[in-house]
């Protein structure tokens, strides 16, 4: 448990979610270990990785003020081209979408949070690798 | 202008009748001129024929008169009885001949008058020369022998054969002049309606072209632009020229092609709403789905990790809250959605009774009193009642759903400000918080179905329908509805309905 915490202690995760509450679950989620930073709209959706280089984002498609769609290739296309991205989303059928505008993984809402958790773990043990 | 147009009044049909019974005129005129050119010829020729009987006559007469002094002369030389027998033939015949003469030459009273001066210088030698020479030689045969008594009846005699030859000259002269005469109004009656008639011809073909061209090439436009109009080109029009029922013909053919095009302008655009009508339906389908899954997703997640993990008591209860939350807004959500589908469908029924505006408010404001200690609620409304005409319980859900919005949109508290009050003719309510206020950007699209505005990110629930399903209320109920806001200053809701008659 120690081993696990210290091993991931410098990740740090970036929730872009508009609902306060599935920021929350997204926590829970992914449990103890990580640094989290939240952007509940789209300017801070895109602001916030610029500033923070974080190693793991994860995006809601629907975000007040800028689409999913328009962060994520603003992500792409700027210093987190790497950035591993999980996009959660309501429309079940934008995952084809979102792969092609650079997501790493896609999860319908609503969510299991184990399975989020093992996207992000899985996510982050590549990157790790890579680097 | 006012000329041209009345000119094109004339029906088509009357100008054809028109110019066909000119032209009728005119060949039937060129034939009236020909057959007095032909009676002319006739007459001349009558003329003619009779002025050779006349001569023909007056010889016969002079031979008569010759035969008689031819007798006389024969009688008196030799007394000898069977040589007078000329004189007495001749004499017998002559009053005869003499009418005959007299009956044909008196076409003209002028003629008659010579004829009967030729008659009388015969008379007047039979009467008182040749008869009483005739005596005297029976009598005295030697006596008249004498030279007097033969230069006598010389002179007599060649006094008539100038008369006679004078009648003839004259008669044959006149008779020359009238032929002649007969002639040339013949031939120029001849030419008159040889004229008449190709004036006729070339008539008749220039009315022809006129119709041609006034009637056929019209007809043939117009076949032209219904091929065009069958080929699917609905914007054809044709020129509008051409006369009265030709004129019509065009008109009645661009009118049919406006109609054509008009109805499948309308068509197009029923399809094109059909179209889009389907199109915010499925929109409408994906958007309510997307919107379920998000308290959904609480829902699930939240119980997910209450069953999975030890949480502690607190949070335990924490997350039970937030999934009781979300369970209410997915019920409130359904709710409200079918509200709204219900009112776009024109299904939900509004009972139209008369409603006091004033107790609603007043009712709806105690309500929310109670719920939030952090808000004060100051009601302001008339001592008299403020009567609509509508349905009580769906203006209390549009007064409710302006109190909540005014208090979960200022979520640190302070004052909401209702007053109702009667403006002119209409009722008004109003509402005003002093809370987050709207941004602007979001303004425009505040009274749309799931517009929240930024509400999420401040963490302010809701399903985005309330002001969706409040405006379709007030409009139901003849009203409107609208609002005033700056960011961070605060908002003001209102509504107005018509004021309820009295009585």
């Amino acid at each position: 448990m120690t081993a696990q915490a210290e091993t991931t202690a410098a990740k740090t995760v970036l929730i872009c979610e508009d609902d306060s509450n599935l920021r929350t679950l997204v926590r829970l989620a992914l449990g103890e270990g990580y640094r989290f930073f939240e952007a509940p709209d789209g300017p801070s959706a895109v602001e916030l990785p610029r500033k923070l280089r974080p190693d793991l984002i994860v995006l809601d498609l629907m975000l007040p003020g800028r689409s999913g769609f328009e962060i994520l290739s603003d992500l792409r296309d700027g210093d987190n081209a790497e950035t591993p991205v999980i996009v959660i989303s309501a429309w079940a059928h934008s995952d084809e979408a979102a792969y092609a505008a650079g997501a790493n993984r896609f999860v319908a809402k609503p969510f299991d949070p184990d399975e989020l958790r093992a996207a992000a773990v899985e996510l982050l043990e590549d990157d790790g690798r890579q680097q | 202008m006012a000329a041209s147009s009345k000119r094109r009044s004339v029906s088509l049909s009357l100008r054809m009748v028109a110019g066909s019974a000119v032209l009728a005129l005119l060949v039937a005129a060129a034939f009236g001129v020909l057959v007095y050119a032909v009676t002319t010829l006739d007459d001349a020729t009558k003329r003619e024929r009779h002025a050779k009987a006349v001569t023909a006559q007056t010889l016969q007469l002079e031979k008569l008169v010759l035969d008689l002094d031819t007798g006389l002369r024969g009688f008196v030389l030799t007394g000898r009885n069977d040589l007078l027998r000329p004189w007495t033939t001749a004499r017998r015949a002559l009053p005869a001949r003499r009418r005959a003469f007299l009956q044909l030459a008196s076409t003209t009273p002028e003629e008659r008058r010579r004829a009967e001066g030729l008659v009388n210088s015969i008379n007047q030698y039979v009467e008182y020369y040749a008869t009483p020479v005739v005596q005297l030689a029976k009598a005295t045969p030697a006596a008249s022998r004498t030279d007097i008594v033969r230069q006598e009846g010389a002179l007599e005699l060649g006094q008539i054969r100038k008369h006679f030859a004078d009648f003839l000259g004259t008669e044959n002269a006149l008779s020359a002049a009238r032929t002649s005469a007969a002639q040339r109004r013949s031939d120029e009656a001849i030419a008159a309606a040889v004229t008449g008639l190709i004036l006729s011809a070339l008539l008749i073909t220039g009315f022809g072209l006129y119709l041609a061209r006034s009637i056929a090439r019209p007809v043939k436009e117009v076949a032209d632009g219904a091929a065009r109009l069958a080929g699917g080109d609905l914007t054809t029009r044709l020129e509008p020229h051409g006369i009265g029922e030709v004129e019509e013909l065009t008109n009645a053919f661009n009118l049919m092609a406006e109609r054509l095009e008009a109805s499948r302008r309308e068509l197009e655009e029923q399809n094109e709403r059909l179209r889009e009508s389907e199109q915010a339906k499925s929109d409408l389908v994906s958007v309510v789905a997307h919107e379920l899954r998000t308290p959904l997703a609480s829902v699930l997640g939240f119980t997910s990790v209450l069953l999975q993990r030890d949480v502690a008591a607190e949070q335990r209860r924490e997350y039970l809250e937030i999934i009781e939350a979300q369970g209410r807004r997915l019920s409130a959500l359904v709710n409200d959605f079918l509200d709204v589908q219900r009112l776009e469908e024109g299904q939900l029924s509004i009972a139209s009774e008369l409603v006091d505006v004033s107790r609603v408010v007043r009712e709806q404001s105690e309500l929310f009193a109670g719920q939030s200690p952090k808000h004060l609620l100051d009601v302001s409304l008339p001592p008299t009642p403020l009567p609509v005409r509508g349905d009580s319980n769906r203006l209390a859900q549009v007064v409710a759903n302006l109190l909540s919005n005014a208090i979960k949109y200022s979520p640190s508290g302070g004052v909401v400000r209702v007053a109702g009050k009667r403006n002119g003719t209409v009722v008004r309510v109003t509402v005003q918080d002093e809370g987050v206020g709207i941004p602007a950007e979001v303004q425009r699209e505040i009274f749309g179905k799931f517009a929240r505005g930024h509400a999420a990110e401040e963490g302010i629930e809701g399903t985005g329908l309330g002001l969706a399903i409040s405006r379709s209320l007030v409009e139901a109920h003849g009203g409107q509805i609208s609002f005033e806001s700056t960011k961070g200053r605060g908002s003001t809701f209102w509504f107005e309905l018509p004021t309820a008659s009295p009585g």
